[in-house]
């Protein structure tokens, strides 16, 4: 198990792999290397800061209702995946990031991506869900002050996410599939994939209206009731 | 012995990351067939020829992916022919059908590893990494059919109080939501409960531990070492070979040097058919001595 000692160093390459490393071998690949080992390596990027982020959360101390709530929102996501239409996973991720933590959040996401895939297909796709669901828990943790006040915001950033998530996932397949950018074959994936993207945001959206603030309401409910 | 999906979960976790990682990102036509035709073999010998339905959507990607390439990419030389000013050309085909037996195999891969993975293979696999989230995986898998059980019980509350139609769909959106809404309570008091539950039982005084029934045997290590080793010596062998799909369609070469590559590939591919059908004809064939 890879461990790294100093915190602010692991912390620092926890954002800093996927956010720069993986874009940038991604569009090396594209423009100047006209080959597949760029998508192997940044495939292998996704799994490594995966195995970071666990190793991290191993060493730390968690309480257990901190980690009992992960798991059951966790299953939750998963549950709610089976709701015809709507897709509460992105969601959900973020609004258990604003009230438990970036950490949280992160977990939420990328587990949930893990163990729905095992009822819904597993694929090489796993791995760049779990770091995309994943990450947009933990941006959205950090962002927590800010997404708490304004609804407005929270409602811009879940379209947002809702939006760059299927983007992005997108370009991966269509490189994987012709192994660079192939920007016709990328167009017509955007188009097919048009009312999968749209379902998907206008669903970000509508949880995100409706489960917010009574989540916040909920969660102030339950520390009074069981004193957390 | 045992058969391949009773082997341990590490070794077998690790096979099919090798033999998909390999199969994924390699052009070269001959590996991708025989990943193709080893995920297909294996596939067969486990689940019989039976339940025609599970190969619709495999068989639908492989049209698809097959057909899109010719009508979007144009490089290559050889024009088949020209459709609206576009040309066809025989490369681009030849990438497509290339591309879709590398999709399909890699699915029927992904299929067979999800079958064979069941939930507590799972945990004992995310236990060598970090127990915790190994913790934390088995508390979603049993949360997700109680949370399942409870949705149900709600909804007939719900509509037992007569608090939504099903021939509307707005209210119906609403009704959903509303469900949603008890179960988030519900699920938050609920973990609350569990947690205090497990802390009352001792959770966090000592370092995490995991339990497990999985052992290393001879089986086990031979399977993880010949697939480390299978896919180390293929790797090595092809590495230098060179094909080409554009301009012109060049399959891969096939020489003294390469050709042992190709068949370790193969018999990497053909092992958990291999050793399923061995454990079936020694399951068959056994007699007693007495």
């Amino acid at each position: 198990m890879i461990v790294i000692k100093n915190k602010s160093v692991r912390s620092a390459l926890k954002i800093f792999l996927p956010f720069v490393v993986i874009p940038v071998l991604v569009i090396l690949s594209a423009t100047i290397f006209k080959g597949k080992q760029y998508l192997f390596i940044s495939a292998l990027i996704a799994f490594c800061s995966l195995l970071l982020f666990a190793s991290g959360f191993e060493k730390k101390k968690t309480g257990s209702r901190r980690l009992v709530l992960v798991s059951a929102m966790t299953a939750l996501c998963i549950v709610g995946r089976f709701i015809p239409f709507f897709k509460p996973i992105t969601a959900l991720t973020i609004i258990t990031a604003i009230y438990l933590g970036p950490e949280s959040g992160f977990l939420v996401g990328a587990l949930s991506a893990l163990l729905s895939n095992f009822y819904f297909g597993q694929g090489p796709w796993t791995a760049f869900q779990m770091l995309a669901w994943g990450m947009i828990g933990l941006v959205s943790g950090y962002l927590s002050a800010p997404l708490k006040k304004s609804r407005i915001l929270l409602l811009v950033f879940g379209a947002l996410s809702g939006i760059l998530f299927s983007l992005i996932m997108d370009l991966w397949s269509v490189m994987w599939y012709a192994g660079e950018i192939n920007l016709d074959l990328y167009k017509a994936g955007l188009i097919t994939a048009l009312p999968h993207t749209a379902l998907y945001t206008v669903s970000n959206l509508v949880f995100l209206w409706f489960l917010a603030k009574p989540f916040g309401e909920k969660l102030e409910r339950v520390k009074i009731k069981y004193g957390v | 012995m045992r058969s391949f999906e009773d082997l341990n979960p590490i070794a077998v976790s690790v096979y099919f990351l090798l033999i998909t990682v390999i199969s994924m990102f390699t052009m070269n036509m001959f590996l991708i067939l025989i990943s193709f035709f080893g995920a297909l073999a294996y596939h067969f010998v486990k689940n019989g020829f039976g339940k025609a339905k599970s190969h619709l959507f495999p068989l639908l990607l492989f049209i698809v992916t097959a057909l899109i390439n010719p009508f979007i990419s144009h490089n290559g030389a050889t024009v088949l022919f020209v459709l609206n000013n576009n040309p066809i050309t025989l490369e681009s085909a030849l990438y497509g059908l290339a591309m879709a037996f590398m999709l399909t195999g890699v699915l029927y891969w992904f299929r067979l590893f999800s079958e064979i993975m069941t939930s507590d293979k799972l945990i004992y696999v995310f236990g060598a990494l970090s127990p915790k989230i190994a913790l934390m995986l088995s508390l979603s898998l049993r949360y997700v059919p109680y949370f399942t059980s409870q949705v149900k019980k709600v909804k007939a509350a719900q509509t037992a109080l007569g608090l939504y139609k099903e021939d509307n769909i707005v209210d119906r959106m609403k009704g959903a939501m509303r469900i949603f809404s008890v179960m988030v309570t519900w699920v938050l008091e609920n973990g609350i409960i569990t947690a205090d539950s497990m802390t009352a039982r001792g959770y966090g005084i000592g370092k995490r531990s995991r339990f497990s029934i999985f052992s290393w045997k001879a089986w086990d290590v031979l399977l993880l070492s010949l697939s480390v080793a299978l896919s180390c010596l293929s790797l090595f062998l092809l590495s230098g070979s060179t094909f080409s799909f554009y301009p012109y369609f060049e399959l891969p070469s096939l020489d003294a040097f390469s050709s042992p590559g190709y068949l370790s590939y193969l018999v990497l591919s053909l092992l958990p058919t291999i050793i399923h059908v061995k454990e079936a004809a020694k399951w068959r064939f056994l007699r007693s001595k007495i």
